[in-house]
């Protein structure tokens, strides 16, 4: 499955790869926000910052041509209202809707092809969200291979069987009924190794000097970058 | 409908991230209640049900086919609260792993989708779950699930100012009816082979009256209402009264209007604030547990 391959990318070892994954977090949502109430100068704006990611996605080691053409994913859903602007007689307001899209979605990929997903959910805990529903999205990621691969099964033996509304129904309910099952199994499993309702990680992420530094030059790049081309433009 | 960065107009995303936090916050509590913190991993699991039944596809007629958006399902299963923390679990799976909708978008897409869409869509189940229309309040707790998500995502479109003509807006709205149609169907067949696998499978919807849930569904329903005449409105009206009440910003209206001149460090400033007073709300909330 291709989304494997942002697990490779995330497990490198680039000095942003070892940085603490709140700084990373902070950072990404300051770009976020700069760019998403830019009004004056966006294609200059955007266009930076696109090229600030991609020098960023460089230094990390990360493959670039990959990063650029899976930020792409966005685009057919943009690309259709972008043309509703267009034929309504807004072409600046279409572009703007692509120009946005896409180098956000460059950001936050920066982002997760150089944090281990496990990281950046536990950076996402440390900044204040509510743990329970970051473990069961843990265990979603954990399981979401497992499950989509019987999934693809029951397609193929319920395409075998006609195809039917009633078959794709059946096949349904039986990957539910497999995937509570599965559950209990997991869950029992986990208990007997001495699972205690939450992850035990095997080290704390500690914020380093260095990530300091990182959290400063990241959340103030954006906002001097914006300041900047505003004076100019 | 997962809506990506770019597309939401501030006032719209930093309104809808703050309103989603806290929901989401407060459900996860209640939803750890109901199921105790060591059910973490049934919970993942059915979202990663819900995940892979998106490929399997159910034909509509005409040659297309659809799939399942499981947000109704997992209510009745799981039960709402339970169902709500999975759906948001795997927005962020998406919004992270997938770019399918975007990190500001987070919480505007976790308010549509995982919290009202998935409470208006067990309130006919907790109506008339227990009686003869028992089908019927499946197939309309899906339905109703999907069409209430579907019209949030587009009323905050329109009023983020993104442009669509009538005709556009008449075809969404069909094809919003079509798939809710197709959702209420597929999840009252994949209930019907559920009981007959295991009944216990299925919630029985509880007897007390739960204050809270009627509330949320309450508020999804009247927000939908407000969403059709929304969407029914000509767009551009609603834009021009944003503008002249200064309420809306659109993506480029600064080109006219330059609503950020050199008041936008203020503007930010006071907005930073007001994120950070949602944020140590959130946590306050979630460190008594």
């Amino acid at each position: 499955m291709h989304h494997v391959v942002l697990d490779q990318w995330s497990r490198g070892s680039s000095p942003l790869h070892r940085r603490d994954p709140r700084a990373k977090i902070i950072s990404l949502l300051v770009l976020l926000i700069v760019l998403a109430t830019a009004t004056r100068g966006l294609p200059l704006l955007a266009v930076s910052f696109a090229g600030i990611l991609c020098a960023v996605a460089v230094w990390a080691r990360v493959p670039l041509g990959g990063v650029l053409s899976r930020a792409m994913l966005v685009l057919p859903f943009t690309l259709v209202f972008a043309a509703a602007s267009w034929i309504g007689g807004d072409p600046a307001r279409g572009a703007a809707l692509v120009l946005k899209a896409y180098v956000s979605a460059l950001g936050a990929l920066v982002v997760v092809s150089t944090t281990p997903l496990p990281m950046l959910l536990r950076g996402v805990e440390m900044l204040g969200a509510p743990r329970f529903l970051l473990m069961v999205a843990q265990f979603l990621y954990r399981y979401l291979f497992v499950i989509s691969e019987q999934a693809q099964h029951m397609r193929k033996a319920a395409a075998a069987r006609g195809g039917s509304f009633r078959s794709a129904a059946g096949a349904l309910a039986i990957l539910f009924a497999r995937s509570y099952e599965q559950a209990g199994d997991i869950h029992r499993a986990m208990l007997a190794r001495g699972f205690q309702g939450r992850f035990q990680p095997l080290s704390t992420p500690h914020f380093h000097k260095a990530d300091v530094v990182f959290l400063l030059l990241g959340s103030t790049a954006p906002i001097v970058v914006r300041a900047a081309l505003e004076q100019f433009v | 409908m997962h809506i990506p960065d770019g597309f939401l107009s501030t006032p719209v995303w930093a309104a809808m991230d703050a309103a989603a936090a806290p929901a989401v916050c407060l459900i996860a509590r209640r939803a750890q209640r109901g199921f105790d913190e060591s059910k973490a991993p049934l919970l993942g699991v059915m979202g990663a049900f819900v995940f892979a039944a998106q490929m399997i596809n159910f034909p509509v007629g005409l040659g297309t086919s659809t799939h399942l958006v499981g947000g109704a399902l997992l209510a009745f299963t799981l039960g709402p609260a339970a169902a709500s923390v999975v759906m948001a679990a795997i927005l962020a799976i998406q919004a992270l792993v997938f770019q399918d909708g975007g990190i500001l978008a987070l919480g505007a897409n976790t308010f549509n989708m995982a919290v009202l869409g998935v409470f208006a869509g067990y309130l006919p189940y907790q109506l008339w779950g227990r009686g003869r229309a028992r089908r019927a309040a499946i197939f309309a707790g899906a339905a109703l699930s999907v069409l209430t998500s579907a019209i949030l995502a587009l009323s905050e479109l329109l009023l983020s100012g993104v442009r669509m003509t009538a005709a556009m807006l008449g075809v969404s709205l069909a094809l919003f009816v079509i798939s809710a149609m197709a959702e209420g169907a597929i999840s009252l067949a994949v209930i019907g082979a559920l009981e007959s696998i295991q009944p216990g499978f299925v919630r029985q919807p509880s007897m007390q009256r739960s204050f809270a849930l009627a509330a949320v569904a309450l508020v999804a329903i009247l927000l939908v209402t407000g969403g059709v005449l929304v969407a029914s409105a000509a767009p551009d009206g609603i834009q021009k009264l944003g503008q002249a009440h200064n309420l809306i910003t659109t993506p480029l209206s600064g080109y006219q209007i330059s609503l950020l001149g050199e008041g936008w460090l203020a503007k930010a400033g006071a907005g930073v604030a007001g994120l950070g007073l949602v944020y140590g709300a959130c946590v306050l909330m979630g460190r008594k547990r």
